[in-house]
C-alpha cells in the first residue's frame, strides 16, 4: 500500500509538471466553455446534457494524448527498469498510474462543475440527471485511463500508443453502428460493447446497474491486462 | 538456468556461485549474456527454465524480498530527469520501504559517500554523465543493500571518474556483496575478486583474480 502512495505522488508529480497536462486541460476547457455559452444562449434550457456530450467526445480525443506516457516513456527512457526492479508489485505500478491520471483528467471535469453552478444561479435545472452525467463521466474517464494505459504498456512509442487507444475507443463507441450488420447473437454481443448505449441512458438521468457494470468490467479488464503485460519479461 | 527468447538462447544452462562479500565480475564480449544474467538476477527477467536463488530465496517464487536485498544500477544508467537529486533519492529511499524516520539520514549519507553534495538540488536532466552515474549509484545504494549489482558501470566515463567508481567499488565490498559486468580485462584485474566468463550465452569458467596472474592469457586460451 505505502508503495502505491508513493508512485502515486510520484506519478501526480510528473503530470503537474509535464506541459502536456496544462495544454491537453487549457484546450478542453477552452471549447467546452465555447460550447456551453453557444448552447445556453441558443437553447435557453437549464440542462447539462449536451455538455456532457461534448466531454465524452472531447475525452475521448484528449485523454489517450495525457495517456500514452505512461508506460511508453518509461519504457523508451528505461526507467521501466528502475521500477520493475524496485520491490513493488507489478499491480501498485499500474494502479499509481490509473489513479494519477485518473485524478488528472476528473480534474479537467470539475471545470466543468463551473457550469452546473452558473444553471443552479439563474435557472432551475433537474439536478438528477446532472449527478447521474457526472457519474457516468467519472465511469468513462476509469475506462479511458484504463485502455490508454494498456495500450502505453505495448509499445514505446507514445504516438503509437495514442493512436492505439484513440482507435480502441472509437471502436467501441460505434459498436452499436456495427452491431445492426451482424448475425445473431454476434449482434447482441457487440450491441453489449458500445460504449454510447451505457453512456447516454446515465447522462439523461437513468442509471442502470448493467451500464455501471459496463464501465468497472472494462476498466478492470483493460487494468489486469497491463497488469499482464509488466509482468511478462 | 537458461533464458530463451523464442529460438535465440541468451543464457544456456549457466551453474554459478556467487560468495558472500566478494566482487564478482562477469567478463565476456557484448551479447555474451551479461546483461541477461544481472536482469534476472534482479527480477527484471524471469528464467526459461532452471532456478536463480539469492540468500536461499528464490527470484522468482520470493521476488519482493530478492529486490529488497539488491540495489542495482542498469547499463543505460536510467534516471527521472524532470526530478533533483534529492528528490530522486527520497523518491527511491520510499520506495525501497526505508521507514520514514530513517530517510533524511540514508540520503545524506549517501550524498557524502557519493560526493553528490554540489548537485543534490539540481534536476537530474541538469547533470554531466559522471554525476548522472554517482546519483545511479546512490539510489542503489539508499537502503544500505546485502548486494550491489552494477551492469557495465564505468561505461561512458572519463579517465578520473573510472579510477574514482573502481575504488568505490572495492572500498563499498567487504561487508555487501557487489556483481558487475564489463568486458574490460584491466577493469575485472583491478576491481573484482573473482571472474566468470562467458560467450555466446555460455559459460567458460570462473577464476580467482589472486590466483591468475595473467588475465588476458587465460582470457585467450578459453575463448
Amino acid at each position: 500500500m505505502r508503495s502505491l502512495v508513493v508512485l502515486f505522488r510520484k506519478e501526480l508529480h510528473a503530470s503537474f509538471t509535464s506541459p502536456i497536462g496544462y495544454t491537453v486541460a487549457t484546450v478542453f476547457l477552452l471549447v467546452l466553455g465555447y460550447t456551453f455559452s453557444l448552447t445556453l444562449f441558443a437553447t435557453k434550457v437549464a440542462n447539462l446534457t449536451y455538455i456532457f456530450h461534448q466531454i465524452y467526445v472531447l475525452s475521448i480525443l484528449l485523454v489517450p494524448v495525457l495517456t500514452m506516457r505512461a508506460f511508453a516513456e518509461e519504457r523508451r527512457s528505461d526507467t521501466l527498469e528502475l521500477l520493475l526492479t524496485a520491490p513493488v508489485p507489478e499491480v501498485a505500478i499500474v494502479m499509481a498510474k490509473f489513479l494519477a491520471a485518473l485524478a488528472l483528467v476528473l480534474g479537467m471535469f470539475l471545470g466543468s462543475l463551473a457550469y452546473a453552478v452558473i444553471l443552479g444561479l439563474f435557472g432551475d435545472p433537474d439536478w438528477g440527471p446532472i449527478y447521474s452525467g457526472y457519474l457516468a463521466l467519472t465511469l468513462h474517464a476509469g475506462l479511458l485511463v484504463s485502455v490508454g494505459l494498456l495500450m502505453s504498456s505495448l509499445t514505446e512509442n507514445q504516438v503509437v500508443a495514442a493512436a492505439l487507444s484513440l482507435g480502441t475507443m472509437l471502436m467501441l463507441w460505434f459498436a452499436d453502428a456495427v452491431a445492426y450488420l451482424l448475425p445473431q447473437p454476434l449482434e447482441v454481443f457487440v450491441l453489449n460493447l458500445s460504449l454510447i448505449g451505457h453512456f447516454r441512458p446515465m447522462v439523461s438521468g437513468s442509471v442502470f446497474l448493467s451500464d455501471i457494470a459496463y464501465f468497472i468490467t472494462l476498466s478492470l479488464l483493460a487494468l489486469f491486462l497491463t497488469t499482464r503485460r509488466l509482468s511478462e519479461r | 538456468m537458461s533464458k530463451r527468447y523464442q529460438s535465440h538462447v541468451a543464457l544456456d544452462r549457466l551453474d554459478l556461485d556467487i560468495h558472500q562479500g566478494e566482487v564478482f565480475c562477469l567478463l565476456g564480449p557484448n551479447g555474451s549474456g551479461k546483461t541477461t544474467f544481472i536482469r534476472l538476477l534482479t527480477g527484471y527477467l524471469t528464467p526459461s527454465s532452471g532456478r536463480l536463488t539469492v540468500a536461499g530465496r528464490d527470484v522468482t517464487a520470493d521476488g519482493l524480498a530478492v529486490k529488497r536485498m539488491i540495489g542495482y544500477v542498469p547499463e543505460s544508467v536510467p534516471l527521472y530527469g524532470h526530478m533533483r537529486v534529492e528528490e530522486f533519492l527520497r523518491f527511491m529511499a520510499r520506495l525501497r520501504a526505508l521507514p520514514h524516520a530513517a530517510i533524511d539520514g540514508a540520503v545524506k549519507r549517501v550524498v557524502e559517500l557519493l560526493s553528490l553534495e554540489a548537485v543534490v538540488r539540481k534536476p537530474i536532466r541538469a547533470l554531466s554523465r559522471g554525476y548522472r552515474q554517482r546519483t545511479a549509484l546512490a539510489q542503489a545504494l539508499v537502503h544500505d543493500p546485502e548486494i550491489l549489482v552494477l551492469d557495465e558501470p564505468t561505461n561512458g566515463l572519463d579517465p578520473r571518474q573510472i579510477i574514482e567508481t573502481r575504488a568505490l567499488i572495492r572500498s563499498l565490498s567487504g561487508h555487501r556483496t557487489i556483481l558487475m559486468s564489463s568486458h574490460i580485462l584491466s577493469e575485472v584485474e583491478k576491481t573484482a575478486h573473482r571472474t566468470a566468463l562467458l560467450l555466446n550465452g555460455k559459460l567458460l569458467g570462473v577464476r580467482a583474480i589472486a590466483e591468475t596472474p595473467d588475465l588476458e592469457a587465460w582470457f585467450l586460451s578459453v575463448t
